[in-house]
């Protein structure tokens, strides 16, 4: 269902395979498996398939590789091409950072005057960067996109989005990454998403005056087209890329808007859930844009406040309680809602999966890896890596872990086998 | 006590059994809210977890916002709710026994007024007005209907607040001469933010009532309009009538004689308010100052540089000719004898989180008065007393002088400039309820 970039099934687990990889890794883009461009991986799923990393920590914790500092917020890494990109805010600016994935070097850096936004909570940067080739894609809280050069920092094109088109300001800004389509740079801006060209920034179109949600724009394959899935103030819905037509919308009220976690889709279903309280469903997708989504299940095993779950074979794994509550992992299953397991204490950090295994930034800064499985959580590995609060998820490239903390405590545990 | 604690950590639980709240329940108030944002549905829940109310009614102005409330509530109790967009509606369809009023302050006025008036006890958010008469209004309506108010001063019942008083009368402090309240916070300079339309779901012009309608803003709702002035009094209104409360709570003076006031918005700069743009307008610090028979109290409030300097961020300095006392917030409370060589006493603070409230206890007192037909805790008598302390601060510092108060009268001494700020004009069709 999820669009895959690669001309093969995925995971390859077979050392048999290997010889068969080695010729496919030389024709094909295998290399980029192992980076992690945009938010939630490669393939938006939370996953990625990279292999061959240790999941024990000696007794000293594992090593890191390097620290930075960069500044207040939640913005997650995006890597690629041997360069990690991220966001914070200090005194008043934002500041869009690139280092040297390997060594943390800061190769550039860009700063514009922006807003803390610090209303019931610290503030600062809550979207991440987008890499698609040698550009970088960048949208700020209130608006402010820009295109770089991902190697050197220039600004290829820059606009106000809010000023330009008076798009409405959802309560905590905007936080969902730019997606790349093809041609098109996708926003989640205004009730239902707006589309501009990437090599230039012009319009293509745009939604109604309404309140965005606060996911990322997420490309789903269905059938023989691709559809783009999107959270606003009030529904989970599909538009048409090339022309932002909707195709199909479930009506979902949480607390303020607060639609965050990205949809998954599954099958011929989607799963949606959010937080505040609100709780999870899953919906048999509708044929048509006027019909009503069959709703399979709803319960509230899990409210996503902030990070999605992340779906492996038929169990959902994700974060289920709000910041100012009791947090807690769960494991539930997609097709009935049913809780397999729950693991207290973990906080509303995030969990990204790879190689069969969890990796797992809980809200104190603890990181913890551990198979995934539907009979519980057993981590073979802990390590406190960073001081809390740590609302957003690890990301893994090439045998680094990247995580940050609210402060902008940046540290890449290296994770590499020697 | 033990059962309440009980019943509010399985309430998810409950929910999947609501038949077990409907049992042998016999004095179940007929409980409304109006304003089912983020505190009102604190002050709900407390209602819903009591098992004495049911929750029949909820009041918004946003379509979608009462719609999750309507949900929320039947987690947690079962109750089925009905909703409504206008809360005199409501009053006349549901004749509630009971109405919590968790609106912005331009509101408190005219929905305690109707809600009193429509037979039912009232529990309403703190400051009790936005202006001076208002709360006067509200006031003499309390007295009128001969119902019971609680107004949300949750710190005047508060385990750390009681004990901290206790210790302050029992002598240990000495002779108290001055108290210093204050809240300081981090911060710098506020950039304006983009008006844009309301929510879809949302009727902007019910929410502003009584109260200029400025452009909607992301700054202002949902949450922020405490930061302007046209719908509250910045964090002297939202923070200071609770220290100010706990002063007169202490004192047995009723009010102070005269007040001066100064602040300013050096840092966050000058308001914001266009078509296009607007900042909150509430001063980014002040400093007032009451001067009563037998002491002198010192509010000040400052939204930059924080307060690394001293041991405390927020409450109240008692100081006494035995040594300080600070009441708090998270901190509890500490006293510091003058004398270093003994020791400093302390008492944790027992409250309910996240948000760092006694509204369980704030409840329970609310409901017990209604029962034993007494004043509750927070009655409006002791509220609209402290509540008018930093209206008469907003006062001074807006005519920028000092103002005379003859608290028996409730007016300012030869100063019509000034006691012309003791109300304002309502907007239209909205009137300004009589004294």
């Amino acid at each position: 269902m999820l669009m895959n970039p690669y001309p093969f099934p995925l995971p390859v687990r077979s050392r048999t395979l290997i010889s068969i990889l080695t010729v496919l890794a030389s024709l094909t883009v295998f290399s980029r498996a192992d980076d992690w461009p945009q938010w939630r991986g490669p393939n938006r799923d939370g996953v990625s398939q990279e292999q061959g990393w240790i999941d024990q920590f000696p007794n000293s914790g594992p090593p890191i590789a390097w620290k930075a500092t960069v500044g207040l917020g939640f913005s997650s890494v995006v890597v690629g091409k041997g360069k990690a990109y991220t966001a914070g805010h200090a005194n008043g600016s934002d500041t869009v950072f690139c280092f040297d994935a390997l060594s943390g070097k800061e190769l550039w850096k860009h700063s514009y005057p922006s807003e803390l936004g610090d209303k019931f909570f610290e503030g600062g940067t809550t979207g991440s960067p987008t890499l698609a080739g040698d550009r970088l894609f960048w949208l700020s809280r209130w608006g402010d996109l820009y295109c770089y050069n991902a190697n050197s920092g220039e600004i290829i094109w820059s606009r106000q989005i809010v000023k330009e088109t008076q798009a409405r300001v959802p309560s905590w800004g905007f936080s969902g990454a730019p997606t790349l389509y093809k041609n098109l740079l996708i926003l989640n801006v205004g009730d239902a998403g707006m589309a501009l060209e990437a090599a230039t920034g012009k319009d293509v179109w745009k939604s109604g005056d309404g309140d965005a949600g606060y996911n990322t724009p997420l490309p789903v394959t269905r059938g023989e087209k691709v559809e783009l899935w999107f959270a606003n103030g009030e529904a989970y819905f599909s538009v048409e890329p090339e022309t932002g037509k909707e195709k199909w919308r479930f009506k979902w009220l949480t607390q303020y808007g607060v639609n965050a976690a990205d949809p998954i889709p599954y099958e011929d279903k989607a799963f949606v859930s959010s937080g505040y309280g609100k709780g999870a469903a899953l919906f048999k997708i509708p044929a048509t844009s006027d019909a009503e989504p069959e709703v399979i299940w709803k319960n509230r095993v899990l409210r996503t406040q902030l990070n999605g779950a992340v779906l492996v074979g038929k169990h959902l794994y994700g974060v289920d309680g709000d910041t100012t509550g009791r947090a807690e992992l769960k494991c539930l299953e997609i097709e009935t809602g049913k809780e397999a397991w729950a693991e207290p204490g973990f906080g509303t950090g995030g969990i990204i999966v790879a190689d069969g295994k969890i990796i797992a930034l809980a809200a104190s800064g603890e990181l913890m890896i551990a198979p995934v499985s539907p009979e519980g959580f057993k981590p073979t590995a802990r390590a406190q890596v960073l001081g809390g609060k740590c609302w957003t998820a690890p990301v893994l490239a090439n045998g680094l872990a990247y995580c940050r903390n609210s402060r902008g405590d940046l540290v890449a545990v290296d994770l590499r086998k020697n | 006590m033990k059962r309440r604690v009980f019943l509010q950590s399985t309430g998810l639980f409950l929910a999947g059994a609501p038949y077990l709240l409907g049992q042998s329940n016999p004095a179940r108030y007929r409980t409304a809210l109006i304003g089912c944002g983020w505190w009102g549905k604190n002050i709900l829940q407390e209602a819903a977890a009591s098992r004495r109310c049911q929750i029949t009614a909820l009041c918004d102005v946003d379509a979608n916002v009462l719609e999750i409330a309507a949900d929320q509530v039947n987690t947690w109790s079962g109750d089925s709710p009905k909703t409504y967009r206008d809360h005199r509606e409501l009053l006349e369809k549901e004749k509630p026994d009971i109405v919590i009023i968790a609106t912005p302050d331009h509101w408190h006025a005219l929905q305690t007024i109707d809600a009193l008036k429509a037979g039912a006890h009232v529990f309403v958010e703190k400051p009790t007005g936005h202006t001076v008469n208002e709360s006067r209004a509200m006031f003499k309506a309390a007295r009128d209907s001969g119902r019971v108010v609680q107004v949300g001063l949750h710190r005047r019942i508060g385990p750390h607040h009681v004990s901290g008083m206790d210790f302050l009368r029992s002598g240990k402090v000495g002779d108290v001469g001055m108290v210093r309240l204050f809240a300081h916070s981090g911060g710098g300079r506020e950039n304006p933010r983009p008006n844009s339309e309301p929510p879809n779901s949302m009727d902007w012009n019910q929410w502003c009532g009584p109260a200029p309608v400025r452009p909607f803003n992301g700054k202002l709702h949902p949450g922020g309009w405490r930061n302007f002035l046209d719908y509250a009094n910045g964090t002297l209104g939202d923070w200071g009538v609770h220290w100010l409360d706990q002063v007169l709570w202490w004192t047995e003076e009723k009010y102070p004689k005269r007040i001066f006031c100064t602040g300013g918005r050096p840092i966050s700069g000058t308001p914001v308010l266009n078509e296009k743009e607007q900042t909150t307008d509430a001063p980014d610090h002040q400093v007032a100052t009451y001067e009563f028979e037998k002491f002198t109290c010192v509010w000040e409030h400052r939204k930059f540089a924080g307060n690394a300097s001293e041991k405390h961020a927020i409450g109240a300095y008692f100081y006494g000719t035995k040594g300080v006392l600070h009441i708090g917030w998270r901190d509890g409370w500490t006293f510091y004898p003058s004398n270093d060589r003994d020791a400093q006493v302390r008492e944790k603070s027992g409250l309910q989180e996240p948000d760092g409230h006694n509204l369980t206890l704030l409840w329970a007192d609310f409901l017990n008065a209604i029962e034993q037909k007494r004043p509750a805790v927070a009655s409006i008598d002791n509220a609209h007393r402290s509540s008018v302390l930093p209206l008469l601060g907003m006062i001074s510092w807006r005519v920028g002088r000092s103002i005379e108060w003859d608290g028996d009268k409730e007016t300012i001494i030869n100063d019509p400039k000034a006691n012309e700020l003791l109300q304002r004009p309502y907007r239209s069709p909205w009137k300004y309820p009589e004294v």
